[in-house]
C-alpha cells in the first residue's frame, strides 16, 4: 500500500491495519460498523433491563423503602430512555448496517465515513446521557418523556436535565445522519435490476424508517433548545412565571414521539416479513400491500400525536379528530398481521427458533394492538391513561413487538455475520423463558392500569388490591431477566463452539445469503443481476443463467480496476470524540471549553473533507458465480477516486 | 384408543375452559381495588367504561377469529419432520387482492363500531350537560408538589375568601360536580376511577372536568401525572354526601377552628400519659402489611368512618396538652405554611388545616389520619413523601442541610393533640 500523493496538512494519516484496535475504531466497512452498533446496543439493553429489575424489586410488595423514590425516578427516566434511544434503535441501526447492503447487492453505504461518524456520535450521546450516574447530580430524572416545568431549573436545579437534553440532542444528529445515509444508499446503489418493488421488505422498512427519521427528529431537536434556552440563557418557552407554555413541550414532545413508535416497530415488521418467508417456503404474501401498508404507517403515524394527550383537556373537536385518525392507523397494521398470517398458509413451516420469535412477534404484537384500539376510544382512554395498562400495552408493542423482532433477526443472522449456528436447542430454551416470562410481567400489568394503579409510582399501599399482580409481575420479570440471559450466553457460546454454517443454512430467499458467511470485506465479488423479488431464491433455482451473468459482470469490473473499496479515516471518531467533549463541557456550562471543543470539531470535519475518499482495489480469486470466498488481496492499487464520502 | 381420544378431549375441554374462566377469576380477585375503573359510581366513570367494554368485545372477536386462523395456519402447515416437506417447493403465491379488500373492509367496519360509542361520549364526558348545567356544583382543584387544595367558590366565608379545603373533596352525592382544574406548579393530574377519568392540570391552562356521584360514598383518587419524585403519594379522598348532610357540613367548614376551653384547676393532668402512650407505637414499616392510609376496619365502612371522624370527644382530649400544642404551632413556625383560620395559622403554601381532625387521612392521603400515624409523619415527613417542603425548606434548609426547626418527641406530641382536637 502506497501512501498518499503529496496532499494539504492533514494531522492523521490515513490508517491501513486490517486487524486489532485501530481497524475497528477507524473502519468504514458497514459491516464492522453494524457489528459495533450491535454490541453497544446490546450492552445498553442488558443495562435497561437491570434497571426495570431494580423497578420491579422495589415494586414487589407494598409501601416498600428498598430504593429511595428520587432513584426510582431517575431508573424510569433511565430505562425508558435507554431502551428506547440506546438499545432497540441502534440495534435497529445495527441491522440496517448490516443488511441494507447485502441484501441490495452493494459493497457498502453511499457515505462510509460518515456512517462511522454516526456510530461514534451515538457512543458521545449514549455516554453523555449515562454520565450522570457517576456524579453527584445524579443520573436525568423527568421521565423519559421529560414533560416540562419539571425539567426547568426550578425543578429540576441540577446538570441531571442538562445532560438528558444534550445527550438526546446528540443522539437525534446520529439518527439524521445515519438516515441520509440509508436514504441514499436504498434509492442509489441498488444492484441491477432491483428495482423499488423487488427490494426485501426488510429494506423497504428501513427507508420508510429512514424518512420517519428525518421528518420526525427535527420536532424534538427544537423543542430541547427551547429546553436548552431556558435552563441556559433565560428565555421563557415552559417558563411559567413568564408566560410560557408547557403544553407547547408536549405537542413537539409527541410530533416526534408517536412517529418514533414506528421508528422502533417498522423494523421489527422487516425482519419478520424476511423470516416468515424463510421458514414457510413461500414469498411474502402481498407483498404491494406490506409495502404500502408500511409507507401509509409511517405517514398517519405523523397526524396521531395527540392522542397521547387526551388527558389534556384539547377539547371535544381536536379529540375526536385523533381518535378517529389513531382508529384508522390500525387498519394498515391489521392488513400486515393478515398478510404474515397468509404467508404462513400453504407453506412447509419450519419452527426453527427464528420462526419461533416471529411467531410469537405476531401473537404478542396482535395483543398489544388491540389495546392500542382500545385507547383509540378516548373516553376510555381518559381512564387508561397513565396507568398501568398503558405500561401494559406497550410493552407488548416494544418487547413482544419491536424486541421480539430484533431477537429473531439476531438468531436469523448471526450465522451470516460469524459464520455459526446459533444453538437451536438453547435458542429454543430462551424463546420459550422469554414467552413466558414477558406475559407473566406484563399481562397483570393490564389489571393493575383498570385497578387504577397509576405509573411511575415509586410505592403503593397495601389496601388498593395491587398485591397479587404486583408481585406476579415482578417474578415473571425476573423469568424474562433469565430468558434473555439464556439468549445473550447462548449467542456468545456459538460465536466461540457454534457449528459453522454454509453461506445460506436457512434455505433463505434475499441476496445476503448467496455469498459467503461471515461475509469478505467486498461483500459481492460478483456484483448480482436481479430478476425477481426474492432474488437469491431466483438464482438459486436459475443456476445457469446466474452464472453467465456474473462472469460477465467480473469480467466489465476486471477490466475497470477491479473491486473498488473505500479507505479507512479517523476523522469520523476525530469529530464525534470532540462533539462529546462539546457536549459535556456544554451541559455544565462551561461555554468557552464548549466552544474551544466545537471548533476542534469544526477542525476535524474539514479535515475529514480535504482528505478525500480514497480508495483501494481488490481482485478476489476466481470471481464467478455466488458461494465463491476468494482470499481478498488488500492494496493492490491504491488510487484517490472522486466519488463522495 | 377411544378412551385415550376422549381423554385427550377432556384435557382440551379443561384447557380450554380455563383459558375462558382464567381471566374472569383474575377480573374478580384483580378488579375490585377502591381505584377500579369496573367499579363505577357514577355517570362519566360509567360512558367511560361501556365504551372500553364496546371496545374489548370488538378486539376479542377479532383476537379469537385472527388466532384461530393463526394458530390453526401453524398447526396444519407445520413440518413434524423432513418426510413432511415435500421434494418441490410450495406454489410461490404472491397474494389475493380479493380477500385483502375484504380483510380491510371487515377491519374498517370494526372500527366504526368502536368509533361511533366514541364520539358520542366525547361530547358527553367533556361537560356537564346543558339540561344539567343550571343544577351543577362549582369546585376549583389546584395541584401542589404534593397535595390538592379544594375551593369552594359557591361558599364565600365573610372576610376570608372561597372555603378551602385539602386533599379530602366532600361533593355533594346526585348532583353534578363541576371542577376547575389549576396548578401552581408543574403538571398534575386529576383522577378518581370511581367517578370519572383524569383531567390533567397544567400551568398556564384553564382545564375542568365534571363527575357525579351516584350515591353517597368514600371515593379513592390519585394524581395521575409524574409531578417530581413523590408523585407516588400524591393521593386524594372524594366522599360524597346527601344534600342535607353537604349542607350541614359546609355549615360547619365555614366556622373558624375549634378552641378547647382549658378545663379547671382541679381537673387531672395527663400529659405524661399520653406522652409515653404516643412514643410506644413503633413506626409502620413494610413488613407488617398494614395498609398506612386505612385500617381495615376503617376500609369496610369508610364513609361511617369518616362521619365519626366528624365528631369530636371531649373526654379524651387534654386541654392542656392542646393548649400547649396550639403555642408549639405558632413557636416553630407551622402557622407560616398552614392556614388555621381563627387561631394563627396565615400561611398558604402547605395544605389548610382549619378542621383537620375531623380528615380521614393526612399527608395527602397516603396516612390514616391517628395519633399514631400523624406522629409518624411530623416526625419524618421525608420517609412518608420524599423531597415534601415541610421536610426541605421546614425542618432543613435544603441549600446547606442545616437543621431549622427541632422537635421533641413531647413536643410533637401536643402537636399531634391539638391538631387532633381541630374537628
Amino acid at each position: 500500500m502506497t501512501t498518499l500523493p503529496v496532499k494539504p496538512f492533514l494531522l492523521f494519516r490515513r490508517p491501513t491495519a486490517r486487524t486489532g484496535l485501530i481497524a475497528w475504531l477507524t473502519t468504514v466497512d458497514h459491516k464492522k460498523i453494524g457489528v459495533m452498533y450491535g454490541l453497544f446496543a446490546l450492552s445498553f439493553f442488558l443495562l435497561g433491563g437491570v434497571e426495570a429489575l431494580v423497578i420491579r424489586t422495589q415494586l414487589i410488595v407494598p409501601n416498600n423503602h428498598l430504593i429511595s423514590a428520587h432513584f426510582y425516578s431517575e431508573l424510569f427516566t433511565m430505562h425508558g430512555t435507554t431502551m428506547i434511544f440506546l438499545a432497540v434503535m441502534p440495534l435497529n441501526s445495527a441491522f440496517f448496517n448490516l443488511l441494507v447492503p447485502l441484501q441490495i447487492g452493494a459493497r457498502d453505504v453511499a457515505f462510509p465515513r460518515l456512517n462511522a461518524f454516526s456510530l461514534w456520535i451515538f457512543v458521545a450521546g449514549a455516554v453523555i446521557l449515562n454520565v450522570g450516574w457517576f456524579i453527584k447530580a445524579g443520573a436525568p430524572a423527568a421521565g423519559w418523556f421529560g414533560y416540562a416545568p419539571l425539567t426547568s431549573k426550578t425543578y429540576t436545579p441540577d446538570i441531571s436535565a442538562d445532560l438528558w437534553t444534550v445527550g438526546l440532542q446528540v443522539l437525534g444528529l446520529s439518527s439524521i445522519v445515519g438516515s441520509l445515509n440509508f436514504i441514499t444508499t436504498i434509492i442509489n446503489l441498488r444492484a441491477p435490476g432491483m428495482t423499488m418493488m423487488r427490494l426485501p421488505v426488510f429494506c423497504w422498512m428501513a427507508l420508510i424508517t429512514s424518512f420517519l427519521l428525518i421528518l420526525a427528529l427535527p420536532s424534538i431537536a427544537i423543542a430541547l433548545i427551547e429546553v436548552i434556552f431556558d435552563r441556559h440563557f433565560g428565555t421563557s418557552f415552559f417558563e411559567v412565571s413568564n408566560g410560557g407554555q408547557p403544553i407547547l413541550w408536549q405537542h413537539l414532545f409527541w410530533i416526534f414521539g408517536h412517529p418514533e413508535v414506528y421508528i422502533l416497530i417498522l423494523p421489527a415488521m422487516g425482519y419478520v416479513s424476511e423470516i416468515l418467508p424463510t421458514f414457510s417456503g413461500k414469498p411474502l404474501f402481498g407483498y404491494p400491500i406490506v409495502v404500502f401498508s408500511g409507507a401509509l404507517i409511517g405517514f398517519i403515524g405523523f397526524g396521531v400525536w395527540s392522542h397521547h394527550m387526551f388527558t389534556t383537556g384539547m377539547g371535544t373537536v381536536a379529540t375526536s379528530a385523533f381518535a378517529l385518525a389513531t382508529m384508522a392507523i390500525a387498519v394498515p397494521t391489521g392488513v400486515k398481521i393478515f398478510n404474515w398470517i397468509g404467508t404462513l398458509w400453504g407453506g412447509q413451516l419450519r419452527l426453527r427458533t427464528p420462526m419461533m420469535f416471529a411467531l410469537g412477534f405476531l401473537w404478542l404484537f396482535m395483543m398489544g394492538g388491540f389495546s392500542g384500539i382500545m385507547h383509540s376510544a378516548a373516553p376510555a382512554d381518559s381512564q387508561q391513561h397513565n396507568s398501568y395498562f398503558v405500561v401494559a400495552h406497550f410493552h407488548y408493542v416494544l418487547i413482544g413487538g419491536a424486541t421480539f423482532g430484533l431477537l429473531a433477526a439476531m438468531h436469523y443472522w448471526f450465522p451470516k455475520f460469524f459464520g455459526r449456528l446459533v444453538d437451536e436447542f438453547w435458542g429454543k430454551v430462551s424463546f420459550w423463558t422469554i414467552f413466558v416470562g414477558f406475559n407473566a410481567t406484563f399481562f397483570p400489568m393490564h389489571f393493575l392500569g383498570l385497578n387504577g394503579m397509576p405509573r411511575r409510582t415509586w410505592t403503593y399501599d397495601s389496601n388498593m388490591g395491587w398485591n397479587g399482580a404486583n408481585f406476579v409481575s415482578t417474578m415473571g420479570a425476573y423469568l424474562l431477566g433469565v430468558g434473555v440471559l439464556i439468549y445473550v450466553v447462548t449467542l456468545l457460546w456459538s460465536y466461540f463452539k457454534g457449528r459453522a454454517a454454509g453461506p445460506d443454512p436457512w434455505d433463505a430467499r434475499t441476496l445476503e445469503w448467496s455469498i459467503p458467511s461471515p461475509p469478505p470485506v467486498y461483500n459481492f465479488a460478483a456484483i448480482p443481476m436481479v430478476h425477481a423479488r426474492d432474488a437469491w431464491w431466483y438464482e438459486k433455482h436459475h443456476p445457469e443463467e446466474t452464472a453467465r451473468e456474473q462472469t460477465a459482470h467480473v469480467r466489465e469490473e476486471a477490466a475497470h480496476g477491479g473491486i473498488h473499496l473505500p479507505d479507512q479515516s479517523w476523522y469520523p471518531l476525530a469529530s464525534a470524540g470532540s462533539l462529546l467533549v462539546a457536549g459535556l463541557f456544554f451541559a455544565v456550562s462551561n461555554y468557552p471549553a464548549a466552544i474551544g471543543a466545537v471548533v476542534v470539531m469544526v477542525a476535524a470535519i474539514y479535515l475529514w473533507s480535504l482528505e478525500g475518499p480514497g480508495g483501494y482495489h481488490l481482485h478476489p480469486e476466481g470471481a464467478a458465480g455466488s458461494g465463491l470466498a476468494g482470499a481478498p488481496e488488500p492494496g493492490s492499487g491504491h488510487e484517490n477516486s472522486s466519488s463522495p464520502s | 384408543m377411544r378412551l385415550l381420544a376422549l381423554r385427550s378431549r377432556l384435557k382440551w375441554c379443561f384447557l380450554g375452559s380455563l383459558a375462558i374462566t382464567g381471566p374472569l377469576w383474575l377480573a374478580g380477585c384483580w378488579l375490585n381495588g377502591p381505584q377500579s375503573t369496573f367499579d363505577v359510581k357514577g355517570p362519566v366513570a360509567r360512558s367511560q367504561l361501556n365504551v372500553f367494554m364496546v371496545t374489548v368485545y370488538v378486539t376479542t372477536v377479532i383476537f379469537v377469529v385472527v388466532g384461530a386462523v393463526l394458530a390453526y395456519a401453524t398447526w396444519k402447515f407445520y413440518c413434524r419432520s423432513s418426510a413432511d416437506q415435500p421434494a418441490e417447493p410450495r406454489p410461490q403465491g404472491h397474494g389475493n387482492p380479493l380477500v385483502e379488500i375484504s380483510l380491510v373492509s371487515a377491519s374498517v367496519f370494526c372500527l366504526i363500531l368502536i368509533a361511533l360509542p366514541t364520539l358520542k361520549n366525547i361530547w358527553y364526558t367533556y361537560d356537564v350537560p346543558e339540561d344539567q348545567r343550571a343544577n351543577a356544583y362549582e369546585i376549583t382543584a389546584t395541584g401542589y408538589q404534593w397535595w390538592f387544595k379544594f375551593e369552594y367558590p359557591q361558599e364565600p366565608i365573610t372576610g376570608v375568601g372561597p372555603l378551602v379545603t385539602g386533599n379530602e373533596l366532600i361533593i355533594p352525592a346526585g348532583r353534578p360536580v363541576r371542577i376547575n382544574l389549576r396548578t401552581v406548579d408543574v403538571i398534575h393530574s386529576f383522577w378518581v376511577p370511581k367517578l370519572a377519568g383524569k383531567v390533567d392540570m397544567i400551568p398556564n391552562r384553564a382545564n375542568h372536568l365534571w363527575l357525579e356521584a351516584d350515591e353517597p360514598g368514600y371515593f379513592y383518587g390519585q394524581c395521575a401525572e409524574f409531578c417530581g419524585d413523590s408523585h407516588a403519594i400524591m393521593r386524594f379522598r372524594v366522599i360524597a354526601l346527601p344534600a342535607q348532610e353537604f349542607a350541614a357540613w359546609i355549615v360547619g367548614q365555614k366556622l373558624p377552628a375549634r378552641v378547647v376551653t382549658p378545663a379547671g384547676a382541679d381537673a387531672p393532668q395527663k400529659p405524661e400519659a399520653a406522652q409515653v402512650r404516643l412514643a410506644n407505637y413503633p413506626l409502620a414499616d413494610a413488613s407488617s402489611g398494614d395498609a398506612l392510609s386505612a385500617s381495615p376496619a376503617f376500609d369496610a365502612e369508610p364513609l361511617t368512618g369518616w362521619r365519626e371522624k366528624q365528631i369530636p370527644s371531649p373526654a379524651a382530649e387534654d386541654p392542656a396538652l392542646i393548649a400547649e400544642g396550639r403555642h408549639l404551632f405558632q413557636q416553630k413556625t407551622c402557622i407560616a405554611c398552614h392556614t388555621i383560620r381563627g387561631h394563627e395559622g396565615v400561611g398558604v403554601t402547605g395544605p389548610e388545616l382549619t378542621h383537620v381532625g375531623s380528615r380521614t387521612t393526612i399527608a395527602a392521603g397516603s396516612l390514616e389520619n391517628t395519633p399514631r400515624r400523624m406522629r409518624d409523619w411530623i416526625t419524618n415527613p421525608n420517609r412518608f413523601k420524599p423531597g415534601n417542603k415541610m421536610y426541605n425548606g421546614g425542618y432543613t434548609d435544603p441549600a446547606t442541610g442545616q437543621r431549622l426547626i427541632n422537635l421533641t418527641d413531647g413536643e410533637i406530641t401536643a402537636i399531634v393533640a391539638y391538631l387532633q382536637s381541630l374537628k
